[in-house]
């Protein structure tokens, strides 16, 4: 079980097809041509100001469609370049209607808003910049500068069968450039709710960029609690244990678990608890995650109440003494420790603390960011002084690629965006290839009740 | 952003000078003459204030909370300092506004109660969700996307607690900083300016009164305390407004316990010195509010109710 192999075929170079040139390159305009028609919409806005709404800025004037990127429950992402000499490259996420080939203006998403709202407010070398948010014929752009990787795409380069770890620097660069994006989310009192290896993007310069932010949300003092809004966040296999027992009043400490699953899934190469989603029962209530919090026990153990004093508090708290029922993996679990160091001789980490082995410091930091208790986990500032980082060694570089010499493909963008209007199946598809969920990454989130 | 109002937006895009203010003003009227010629409408503030009227009747019976509808009054004046007015159905868009500050402020509303609320109390012809759908966009595009407002309730009570004032004063202030936005105040001064400045109105003017109970003499006798504060001998910087405002209850600051609550004054006056806080932001803002409450006594909501109908209905603008 848990073979990496499923996943290696996603990010693999593609191998060309050997079809004949020609007509590949008349198909290739083609689907060129479908791809641009997803900026093109069909309805005209010549009606009067007030009669009606007409964009001043004009995505298709300013850029020009290169590719489809991923898709996901919130619309598309294209890969752009300006027309005007803008510099660099972009990523447009084109949201989606609520329905499908809606032709009406129904109201905007919360979520789009917050995420509108955000990505305009926030500015930080951590947190993905956007460039502009384009309204134009009933759909929104928000075009953000362009990252060429993503930890998602390094871990899976990294898993195939030939391929050694991720460089011990790597992956420490790679954790404190997003311990410091998370650091000046929390700070301006946002949490991102959401955080994955699809989520962190990473640029040809190594820089690290949190980006997605979906579901990031205010909390400072929030008029409704923040459970009536979303019922469900957070990719299952990163989520913390509080939201997992039902706990209402989550703060960013969930974001601290998400990076501790992050940085066990850098080592590993596999996400270290992988839950299987129990599903939305008729009645709209979310069930009990049984199967994640079970992978989590198996290895960090149950969770106690000297440890946590507010577990017997949690609501679904009942539930946790059902799991130990006849089976002997949460009885005996491995042990945070024992998985860290089979882990490290797993992938050939030396033993030892040095630049090129995380050591016991980075067991130390993984222990922080995977407590049980919320209040206890590490903040984002506190892991920013954590001895792994902090220790004897150089400071972590802000290049997350120095030193190494690992050439990791471009991202792939296609062509092949038959439909811009039909074709989207929830989760995180990725160019041409088939959708991350077919294959088993879960479903990227449950949209809000 | 939202911890940090000196790196927000509002501070970079949207905090202007008066004369910015005007400027901008001017500009958008004069290209627009013929039309404002045409149809007169009353003062800015008398708008505001039957804006407000609208928003709140529209707010209380889907239970929306104050601070969305301040968000809603925000985006409502920023949106027609870049749009003018009278080339809009502002019925459209300050349910709009509201509908759009409901999902910032994080409590929600669907679109279609918000029509349909705003069918049944304002008596509109608004039938289409997609005009109020299109109306969104229109807003958003033209506040730049620029959603996240700093409000002063939360320095607010932060100084209500600092200042251990009473549950009056407390209210009291929170009904000015209410009131600041019908002002131009929130496009002038940062949220903490327009907090102390409630709460030192609130320790002048005369809760028990009821609501706008000025008390001229009390608030000239702080604005006296700050220009001396300032440094600044000159009578007509606190003269003006505070003076003049007919109509307004007169008598001593806080009836017979005039000498406490001269002290307490003197109190706020000394720690306003010490702190940081841009003392004739205070002061300006302070008559902003009484020349409010001044031309309130003008205020009747029909007035505004038929100058805006008249060039909405000559213009089709409600179709």
């Amino acid at each position: 079980m848990n073979q990496p192999s499923t996943n290696t075929p996603i990010l693999s170079a593609g191998s060309v097809p050997s079809a004949a040139a020609s007509a590949r390159a008349t198909q290739a305009q083609a689907l060129k041509n479908s791809v641009q028609a997803a900026f093109n919409d069909p309805s005209d806005s010549s009606q009067a100001m007030f009669a009606g709404y007409s964009s001043k800025k004009c995505v298709n004037e300013r850029y020009r469609i290169i590719g489809f990127i991923s898709s996901g429950t919130y619309g598309r992402v294209y890969k752009a370049q300006g027309r005007h000499g803008q510099i660099g490259e972009f990523a447009i996420k084109k949201f989606k209607p609520d329905k499908e080939g809606e032709i009406q203006y129904t109201g905007i998403s919360q979520s789009a808003v917050r995420e509108m709202a955000l990505c305009t407010e926030l500015a930080h070398p951590n947190v993905v910049h956007t460039v502009e948010i384009i309204l134009e014929d009933k759909c929104i752009y928000i075009v953000f500068e362009y990252a060429e990787h993503d930890l998602l795409q390094i871990i899976h380069h990294h898993n195939q069968p030939t391929r050694r770890a991720i460089p011990a620097r790597t992956i420490r660069s790679i954790l404190y450039q997003l311990v410091q994006g998370l650091l000046y989310l929390h700070k301006n009192w946002v949490m991102h709710r959401d955080l994955k290896p699809a989520n962190i993007m990473v640029t040809r310069a190594g820089k690290v960029k949190i980006g997605d932010l979906g579901l990031a949300r205010l909390f400072y003092k929030p008029l409704h609690s923040l459970f009536t809004g979303d019922k469900v966040v957070v990719t299952i296999w990163y989520r913390a244990p509080e939201l997992l027992l039902g706990s209402r009043h989550y703060t960013p400490a969930v974001d601290l678990w998400a990076v501790g699953c992050i940085f066990a899934e850098l080592l590993s190469l596999r996400p270290i608890f992988k839950g299987e989603e129990a599903k939305m029962d008729s009645k709209k209530t979310p069930p009990f995650q049984r199967n994640q919090m079970q992978k989590i026990v198996e290895i960090i153990g149950l969770p106690t109440k000297e440890r946590w004093p507010l577990l017997t508090s949690m609501p679904e708290y009942s539930h946790l003494n059902g799991l130990a029922a006849g089976n002997p993996r949460v009885s005996r679990p491995v042990g945070l420790e024992n998985w860290y160091k089979q882990c490290l001789k797993n992938n050939q980490y030396p033993d030892g603390q040095s630049p090129e082995s995380p050591g016991a410091d980075g067991l130390s930091l993984l222990q922080g960011l995977l407590e049980y208790d919320p209040h206890k986990r590490l903040t984002a500032e506190a892991a920013l002084s954590h001895p792994y980082f902090t220790g004897p060694m150089e400071k972590p570089s802000e290049n997350c690629f120095e030193g190494s010499k690992i050439d990791y493909p471009n991202r792939r963008v296609s062509q092949e965006d038959n439909d811009i209007r039909t074709s989207s199946l929830p989760g995180t598809k990725r160019g041409g290839l088939p959708d991350d969920s077919l294959i088993g990454r879960p479903a990227k989130r449950l949209k809000e009740g | 952003m939202a911890a940090n109002y000196w790196d927000s937006t509002q501070r970079k895009y949207w905090t202007f000078t008066k004369q910015q203010l005007a400027q901008e003003r001017r500009k958008n009227e004069e290209a627009d003459r013929a039309l404002v010629q045409q149809f007169p409408l009353p003062d800015r503030r008398l708008l505001s204030i039957h804006f407000n009227h609208q928003l709140c009747k529209l707010a209380r019976p889907l239970s929306v909370r104050q601070q969305a509808i301040a968000t809603a009054q925000i985006y409502v004046r920023r949106f027609y300092l870049k749009v003018e007015i009278r080339r809009t159905n502002p019925t459209l868009v300050l349910a709009t506004a509201l509908y759009l500050a409901c999902k910032m402020e994080e409590c929600p509303q669907h679109i279609r109660m918000v029509l349909a609320e705003a069918r049944h109390c304002w008596d509109t012809t608004l039938t289409d969700t997609s005009k109020l759908g299109e109306c969104e966009f229109s807003l958003i595009s033209e506040l730049n996307s620029q959603l996240i407002i700093h409000h002063p309730y939360r320095a607010l009570a932060e100084y209500t607690a600092t200042f251990a004032l009473s549950a009056e004063e407390s209210a009291l202030a929170w009904s000015i900083v209410n009131d600041h936005y019908l002002t131009d105040l929130p496009l002038l001064h940062p949220p903490h300016v327009i907090a102390v400045t409630a709460i030192f109105l609130a320790v002048v003017l005369k809760p028990t009164q009821g609501g706008l109970g000025v008390s001229a003499q009390g608030v000239q006798g702080v604005l006296q305390s700050l220009s001396a504060t300032m440094g600044q001998s000159s009578p007509a910087r606190g003269g003006g407004a505070a003076t003049s405002a007919p109509g307004t209850p007169g008598g001593s600051l806080g009836g017979g316990g005039g000498a406490a609550a001269q002290n307490r004054m003197m109190g706020l006056v000394s720690w306003l010195a010490e702190s940081s806080v841009d003392i004739e932001a205070v002061v300006d803002a302070m008559q902003e509010l009484l020349s409010l409450y001044e031309i309130w006594e003008q205020f009747t909501n029909n007035l505004c109710k038929d100058q805006i109908a008249k060039f909405v209905k000559a213009r089709g603008l409600d179709k």
